[in-house]
């Protein structure tokens, strides 16, 4: 009988396309004996029954039960109980990455009955009321198809958003129910209260969310089949908002932006899961978890050893941990690209994990161009206030504006920075003046990524933590104050924010580039003077001729 | 029994909010998104700025823009527009279908600029006509769906329809090959549809931050 089920553990079998890549790296993650919380992973087959029948096929509903039960058992809670209840979380996992494209809810199994039991265990009712929120917001906005925060808008239901003295628990209890609201009047239904019928519905919102347009659209960009479906993995929660000994964050074994060793990542102190993604809340640089949760930092710098081992390449982690206690919740290669692609080839064969030909071949020709593009030099890390996304590579140094006018005005007596939370059209004037941008929201396809884009200026966007102060004419970053009129520079590939005017590493070729050419050289054979991409692939070309 | 005339369309009105929608803009990207020839609308131009609802800079970014006291009258009078036009309901709809394809169009903007290349985001130099082709199809779909969008809407305020009018002119030409109308132009897809959100928020009167 095929079974929709599989339990997560070291034993369980099945391939990248069935379990889907993150399951994957979780029996990954088991079997090199790390803190992993139970789950189970629902199969991408499953997956393309519902799709072709348009309901979850036979006998998944009573898998999904005796799964459950496995994680009641090994974590001694019940699902929707009472007393001691228990959580999941529900992510997608296709086969191939779709980063951001589907659906995730957590928390998910708090009714109401069982955030109560939640908040009479932890003895914090605004903890269990903000879990059973974010829970409820997570299935709604998955439902849907949009964000919805429960903030209390035009129309909702009738007495609410009437108490603004009310506090933080009133506040909550009226956001769930504008969240309930919203998906009966969006969906034509309620969110059950029941945990296990919460559970199917979150099954089948996810396998949903594979045929959403958005979906649809980046495969078909991406050259992904239509036809693979996505996996569901369902674990215990572990709450990252627990108690001040709580957080979540991610984390490189290596500096994604020079490929420096040793660990590099942000965490977040007291919140979970997307906050660190979403760019919403200013992170912590990894580091402070040395100073804060020194066991956490120790059994996460071993994790990423052992990661790095079993991959022979950088790796990148998503982790929690709940009162001191570290988990992991994703792990795989850290796909570095650029200057720090070909630093880390070298390094990892000079530490003898992979021969100079496997790392002549983990850089892409292309890459070497990237390489090339002006970067805040290293050795300036210590003027980096501000760190984002990078949406558009380059350098610009400039003097920060915090409006569209001041930004057009400044740009009189030479080159600004434009600031800003994010940008609407009114600040096409100022995008155009500026010499750079900098947003606190949005990612790499925000409004002011594409136009930095199509104005070729550098930019750095969804900076955590950036507030602009417009009337003040200031910025605020990192507990520091910058005014209107400080010099700053950016970095457009890496996402940083420096003070001042630091050095930049105008593509010159750093030792590791020119070992590894020579490396390369060494391959082909050839010692002619040709362009950086050309002796790669030269080397490349050999190297696939000689594999078995 | 007379008929009725119908109302005098509100060119003030509907140049006013261009210029709350567009921002700081000239005289012809004004005309386009308030669907008047240039000659009217910088004849209105001139009317709201001897009341002091707009202003006029010179210099390089010079344009017109709205005074604090224009923002303001284009806030209320819009609100009043789309109140005695009981079409609340149906902007809240555009809305919330709105933020459902959002997402997707700045994808699609991304996927135009920036294409992954053996893992890396390169800036694609458009020299891969199939590569362009495959995004300009998407930009077709979702062009489609987004029809939906300022339908309901443009029923009792026609300025919706405008927006229909200018994204498939701006489709329409990226496709016959001026790939500027993607996200290049003041009259490509991506910067009309950042004027339709800001319409949208503007009309429902919901900050931005």
């Amino acid at each position: 009988m095929v079974r929709w089920v599989h339990p997560l553990s070291a034993d369980t079998e099945g391939a990248a396309d069935v379990l889907g890549a993150k399951a994957h790296g979780l029996v990954a993650l088991h079997r090199l004996g790390l803190p992993v919380p139970p789950g189970f992973v629902v199969t991408t087959a499953a997956c393309r029954e519902f799709l072709r029948a348009g309901r979850l096929p036979d006998g998944l509903a009573e898998e999904l039960a005796e799964a459950t039960a496995g994680l009641e058992a090994a974590t001694g809670r019940r699902f929707g109980g009472t007393r001691a209840p228990l959580a999941v979380s529900v992510r997608s996992g296709a086969g191939v990455s779709m980063p951001g494209m589907m659906a995730t809810v957590l928390n998910l199994g708090l009714t109401a009955e069982a955030a109560d039991a939640l908040a009479a265990e932890t003895g914090d009712a605004r903890f269990a009321l903000d879990a059973r929120l974010r829970f409820l917001s997570g299935l709604a906005s998955a439902m849907t198809g949009a964000d919805i925060d429960g903030a209390v808008g035009p129309g909702g239901p009738a007495g609410l958003g009437a108490e603004p003295d009310g506090g933080e628990r009133a506040r909550l209890a009226a956001a769930i129910e504008q969240v309930r609201w919203s998906v009966r009047q969006r969906c034509g239904r309620a969110v059950p209260e029941d945990a296990a019928r919460q559970l199917e519905l979150a099954v089948c919102t996810v396998f949903a969310s594979w045929e959403a347009p958005r979906a649809r659209t980046y495969r078909e960009l991406h050259g992904i089949p239509h036809d693979l479906g996505t996996a569901v993995v369902v674990q215990a929660m572990v709450f990252g908002t627990r108690d001040a000994r709580s957080g979540t964050g991610v984390a490189f074994s290596r500096d994604p932006n020079t490929g420096e060793a040793g660990p590099f990542g942000d965490v977040l102190f007291g919140h979970q899961g997307e906050a660190v993604v979403s760019g919403r809340t200013a992170t912590r640089p990894l580091r402070d978890l040395a100073d804060r949760e020194p066991d956490v930092w120790a059994a996460l710098a071993d994790a990423l050893r052992r990661i790095e081992g079993h991959h022979r390449d950088a790796c990148y982690v998503e982790f929690t941990f709940e009162s001191g206690e570290l988990w992991l919740l994703q792990a795989r290669p850290g796909r570095f690209v650029g200057a720090a692609a070909v630093r880390v080839a070298v390094d990892l064969a000079d530490e003898g994990a992979i021969t100079r030909g496997e790392a002549l071949l983990r850089v892409a020709p292309h890459h070497l161009r990237d390489a090339r593009t002006p970067r805040i030099a290293a050795s300036a890390r210590a003027a980096v206030v501000a760190r984002g996304v990078g949406a558009c590579p380059g350098v610009a140094v400039g003097r920060i504006a915090t409006t569209t006018d001041a930004a057009v005005r400044m740009a009189a007596d030479g080159p600004v920075v434009l600031v800003r939370p994010e940008t609407s059209p009114d600040d096409l004037r100022g995008l155009a003046a500026a010499a750079g941008i900098v947003t606190a929201r949005g990612g790499p396809a925000s409004h002011a990524a594409v136009v930095a884009r199509a104005l070729g200026r550098p930019a750095v966007v969804g900076v955590g933590g950036l507030t602009v102060d417009t009337a003040g004419g200031a910025v605020r970053v990192g507990g520091r104050t910058l005014p209107e009129g400080a010099l700053v520079t950016i970095d457009g590939t890496g996402g940083e924010v420096a003070l001042g005017r630091p050095p930049v590493a105008a593509g010159t070729a750093g030792p590791h580039l020119r070992r590894f050419l020579d490396w390369a050289d060494d391959v082909s054979g050839d010692r002619s003077a040709r362009g950086e991409a050309e002796r790669l692939g030269a080397a490349h070309a050999v190297l696939r001729v000689d594999r078995p | 029994m007379t008929l009725l005339d119908p109302p005098a369309a509100d060119n003030g009105l509907a140049v006013l909010h261009a210029l709350r929608c567009c921002g700081h803009s000239g005289t012809v990207r004004v005309a386009a998104a308030a669907g008047l020839d240039p000659a009217d609308a910088e004849s209105e131009l001139i009317d709201l700025a001897v009341d002091g609802l707009v202003t006029r800079e010179g210099g390089p970014f010079g344009a017109w823009g709205l005074t604090d006291a224009g923002r303001a009258a284009d806030a209320e009078r819009i609100t009043a527009e789309l109140e005695s036009a009981a079409a609340r309901p149906a902007v809240t709809a555009a809305y919330e279908r709105f933020l459902v394809l959002n997402p997707e169009l700045l994808d699609l903007c991304t996927a135009w600029q920036l294409r992954s290349v053996d893992g890396a985001m390169t800036v694609n130099d458009h020299g891969d006509p199939a590569y362009d082709a495959r995004v300009l199809d998407r930009f077709t779909d979702l062009d489609a769906r987004a029809a939906a969008v300022c339908a309901a809407p443009a029923a009792a305020l026609p300025r919706f329809g405008r927006y229909r009018d200018r994204l498939a002119r701006a489709l329409a030409r990226a496709v016959a090959g001026e790939l500027q109308y993607v996200a290049d132009d003041v009259a490509s897809y991506h910067t009309v549809w950042a004027e339709l959100h800001e319409d949208l928020l503007a009309t429902l009167g919901i900050a931005r931050w």
